[in-house]
Formats: structure tokens, C-alpha cells, sequence
């Protein structure tokens, strides 16, 4: 069996300066994995890779296809979905504006119109706030808003980058239990994350990244007991 | 009173066409274009030619002026612009290039001479008691209906919806599955191609020769400056005041000072609002 993505040996060079290097890592479907590390890390750097927003030396493939050598467009054609870091939402659009704008490349109306309503499934807020200026909402809602963009291009693959900086910690608590939600409705998640504590809560796996390498990775479970892993990030 | 408020309205709405055309192609690609003057002469060029040395008749000729234009600017922005986009001063220095380029290309092919191209609609007419001819008429009425058409698209379509997505944030944009490079090509198409038009529509009452490119160029730019870089409405809003502005100026002082109001106007919004009227950020 394929695994959903498969990234092998990635590289990538900000001019003269590593991001990251030799980073290999797989997504099964309905898998949720995480990316914990410091600032710094290149975790922002690798989920870029992902989508084909920086140039990068190495495998990428996706079904089983090749895709290290496609535009971004067409990596979200593929059905990778991202959700970037600071949420980069369409500031001047509306809230709803902004989530058809996620099915920019669909064409089927009526699953568009089905996904459309999933997502206010999912954070029922966003339905009340559609005709507002995206600018105008909270951090946490901003942050939905992003989620739920990158749910209506339908992805198999969704790309998180850390959903839960800066918000409040009960819009947060909601937001990783929408994450399982989004997996158990046929998606698979790599979500990168500052927060190790509650990405350990759902996630099925974990790549531990440093200074643009991998540095250790594993179930959930296990990492949890890593004595590196307590010390420092959980902080026990 | 009246007249400044009719050939007011003409000029402001031509003014509006080339400027809506040049804050577009900066707001979504970054392109500060200075050949968007260059586009406006060879629009009525192109009319002259078609009309005058062709032969055709004048409304397959404006047609055809306007998709002539429309392709020279999308392949100035496939072939010369793009590879550059990196700097904003290569962008700067390239598209100054082209419009050189252009007026010397005009000037060698057609000679230093004013050229006539025929009016579409000879009659004069009367609006709220002012006499005005038929063809400044039709000016204003295509322009006011170009720039509804305009906003109308980009804000019920799908590819105008990417378009805003694109002036708001390129990168999110792309995250979208926006293909941005083609919808590059496509704002430079609508760019161009709404600047030849005012070229064509102005080119039976104005003079055409190589350079006429320059001055249309200034004013879009003091435009732009004054409503905010990037901003449609702004655009409009300070196409309306620039055009008010020379119009009464040119009533009430001479003809000859209107050109200094563009340079003014300028001046005063890089003093007091730098980032313009509607402008999210000072553009320099």
C-alpha cells in the first residue's frame, strides 16, 4: 500500500542558507501527523515544500504520482489543500467570499454547496458572520475561516500550519477537536505545531524537527514517553 | 457652469479608463506600469491605420485596435516583464523601455505628423443645453459603461474574485489553486486593452502623433497617486477630481495651466496622505 504523501530527502536552500535537509516523512490516509518543533525549525519551510511554494530538491509524491515538479495550482488540483501560518485570509473579502475561494478550482456546484455546509457544520460561528469583512473577526474565527478554506478545495491532504498560535485556549480546545473531525470525515491532516502538548493529544504520529532535520519520530504514544521529548517539550 | 460640468464628465471618464487600467495591473501583479501610455497611443494608432490606410470601417477597426493592444500587452508582460518581476526597478526600467520603444517604432513607421482618424458619431448634441459633439458624447457613455462592465466583473465572477484574491494576498491566492501567472495575463489583456479604447475613442478629437502617449501617462499617474495605488474606487473618485479640476481651471484661468493641476495634485497627496485617498499604504 502507498502512503498518501511521500516526502524523501527533501532540501531546501534559502540562498546560501539551509532551511532543511534530508527531511523524509510519510501521511497515510485518514492519518493525522504532526510536526513539532522549535521556532525556526523549518516546519513552515517543509509544509511550503509540500505544496510546491518554495523550491525544493528531493521526492515529493502524492497518490503514488510525482508531483515535486508542479505548480502550486495544480498541487491544490491534486487535492492538497494548505492552510498557511498568520492564516493570510482575504482580508478586504467576506467570510464567505473567502471559502468559495477555496473551491476556486471545483466546478461541481452542488458538492461545493454540500462542503460549504459542512464547514458551518464545523464552526457554526462562520455561518452567522458570512456577510462580514474577514478583517473584522476575532483570531480564533480567523483561524476557522482558514481551516475551512482549505476544506472547501475538498483535499485528501490538509496542510496545517500551526492553527493554534495566538488564540485563546477554548476557541484552541475547538480547534483540535475540529481536526479530528476533519480526519474522521475522510481527510488526512499534517499539521505543524509549537503546542506539543495538545498536538499529542490527537495526533496518530509525529516527526520531531530541528534545525531542518528530523530528529526524532514515532506514534503518539511512544513520544510521549521519549525522555528527550518530556523534557523538552512537554515540559515534565 | 454647465459646460465645465459636461466636458468635465468626458475628460474625468477618459481619465478613469487609463487609470482604472494602470492601478489594476499594480494592485494584482505589482507591474507599475509606464508603458500603459504607450498602449493609449497605439490604440488610436491602430484605429488611424485600420481606419485611414486599411480601409475598414470604424467599428471593426476599434474592435480590432483594441485586441491588437490587448495582445501587445500580454506578451510585453509574458516575455520582457515577467522574467524580471523580482525587482520592482528592472519592472520600472523595462516597461519605460517598451514605451520609448513604442513612440520611436510610431514615429518611424508613421512619421512626426498629426494624423486624423473619423469620428464614429459626426453630429453634434445637445446635453442639459450644451452643445457637445457626438463623438466626446460617445466617450463618456463607452467609458462610464466599460468601467461598470469592469466592476461588475470582478465582482460576480469567478475570475474576478481571483483577481481580488490576488491584490489581497498573492501567496494565499495561490494556496487557492489560483494560477496566478495566467490571471497576470488576463489583467494585462483588460489593462491594455481599456487603455487602447480610450485611445481609440479620444484619437477623432485629439491630436494623434508618437508622443501623445506621454501626457495620459503623467495624468494616470498623478491619478493613481491622489485616489491610492492599487484602488479602483480611489482611482475613480480621483479621476473625477482631476478631471473637474482641469476642466474649471481651464475655464476660469487658460487651457495652458490645466497641466500643471496633475503635477499639484501630486505634490500635495505625497505631502498630506501619501498613501492616497483610498490607499491601504504610502505606495513609495
Amino acid at each position: 500500500m502507498v502512503p498518501l504523501l511521500e516526502v524523501h530527502d527533501l532540501e531546501v536552500r534559502y540562498g546560501k542558507a539551509l532551511a532543511i535537509e534530508q527531511v523524509s516523512l510519510t501521511v497515510e490516509a485518514g492519518e493525522i501527523v504532526g510536526v513539532l518543533g522549535p521556532n525556526g525549525a523549518g516546519k513552515t519551510t517543509l509544509l511550503k515544500a509540500i505544496s510546491r511554494a518554495v523550491p525544493a530538491r528531493g521526492g515529493l509524491t502524492f497518490k503514488g504520482e510525482d508531483v515535486s515538479a508542479l505548480p502550486v495550482h495544480e498541487v491544490v488540483g491534486r487535492g492538497i489543500c494548505h492552510c498557511p501560518e498568520g492564516r493570510r485570509l482575504f482580508p478586504e473579502l467576506t467570510v464567505r467570499k473567502n471559502l468559495e475561494l477555496g473551491a476556486y478550482l471545483r466546478r461541481d456546484r452542488a458538492e461545493i454547496a454540500a462542503d460549504m455546509e459542512r464547514v458551518h457544520t464545523l464552526f457554526p460561528v462562520l455561518r452567522e458572520r458570512g456577510s462580514q469583512q474577514a478583517s473584522t473577526l476575532s483570531g480564533g474565527e480567523q483561524q476557522m475561516v482558514a481551516i475551512g478554506r482549505a476544506l472547501m478545495g475538498r483535499p485528501a491532504l490538509l496542510l496545517l500550519d500551526e492553527p493554534s498560535v495566538g488564540i485563546a485556549h477554548k476557541l484552541k480546545m475547538m480547534i483540535f477537536g475540529a481536526i479530528e473531525q476533519i480526519r474522521r470525515d475522510g481527510t488526512a491532516v499534517l499539521v505543524v505545531e509549537q503546542d506539543a502538548v495538545s498536538t499529542l493529544g490527537i495526533v496518530d504520529r509525529v516527526y520531531v524537527l530541528e534545525h531542518g532535520r528530523v530528529v526524532r519520530e514515532g506514534t503518539a504514544g511512544a513520544l510521549k514517553d521519549d525522555d528527550y521529548i518530556r523534557q523538552i517539550y512537554l515540559g515534565v | 457652469m454647465l459646460q465645465i460640468l459636461v466636458y468635465g464628465a468626458v475628460i474625468s471618464a477618459i481619465y478613469a479608463m487609463l487609470s482604472v487600467g494602470f492601478t489594476l495591473i499594480f494592485g494584482v501583479a505589482r507591474i507599475l506600469n509606464l508603458a500603459h501610455g504607450s498602449f493609449y497611443a497605439l490604440g488610436a494608432y491602430a484605429a488611424y491605420f485600420l481606419t485611414s490606410v486599411a480601409g475598414l470601417p470604424l467599428l471593426p477597426s476599434a474592435v480590432l485596435a483594441v485586441l491588437f493592444v490587448a495582445g501587445f500587452g500580454v506578451a510585453m508582460e509574458r516575455f520582457l516583464v515577467r522574467p524580471l518581476r523580482k525587482s520592482q526597478l528592472a519592472v520600472l526600467m523595462i516597461t519605460l523601455a517598451v514605451s520609448l520603444a513604442v513612440e520611436q517604432a510610431l514615429l518611424i513607421t508613421f512619421g512626426s505628423e498629426y494624423r486624423n482618424v473619423p469620428s464614429f458619431v459626426a453630429d453634434k448634441v445637445t446635453v442639459v443645453g450644451v452643445d457637445i459633439s457626438g463623438q466626446r458624447l460617445l466617450a463618456l457613455v463607452v467609458s462610464v459603461l466599460v468601467l461598470l462592465g469592469l466592476w461588475l466583473f470582478i465582482q460576480r465572477t469567478r475570475l474576478g474574485a481571483a483577481i481580488l484574491a490576488i491584490s489581497q494576498d498573492p501567496e494565499a491566492a495561490r494556496y487557492m489553486g489560483i494560477p496566478t501567472d495566467r490571471i497576470f495575463s488576463t489583467v494585462m489583456a483588460i489593462s491594455a486593452g481599456t487603455a487602447a479604447l480610450a485611445g481609440v475613442l479620444v484619437a477623432p478629437f485629439l491630436t494623434v502623433q508618437p508622443s501623445m502617449g506621454l501626457l495620459p501617462m503623467v495624468k494616470a499617474f498623478a491619478i493613481v497617486i491622489v485616489g491610492g495605488l492599487g484602488s479602483i474606487p480611489g482611482s475613480i473618485v480621483a479621476s473625477l477630481m482631476l478631471g473637474y479640476s482641469e476642466t474649471i481651471v481651464a475655464y476660469l484661468i487658460s487651457s495652458s495651466w490645466t497641466e500643471l493641476v496633475s503635477l499639484v495634485a501630486i505634490v500635495v497627496t505625497l505631502i498630506i496622505r501619501p498613501a492616497g485617498l483610498f490607499g491601504r499604504r504610502a505606495a513609495f
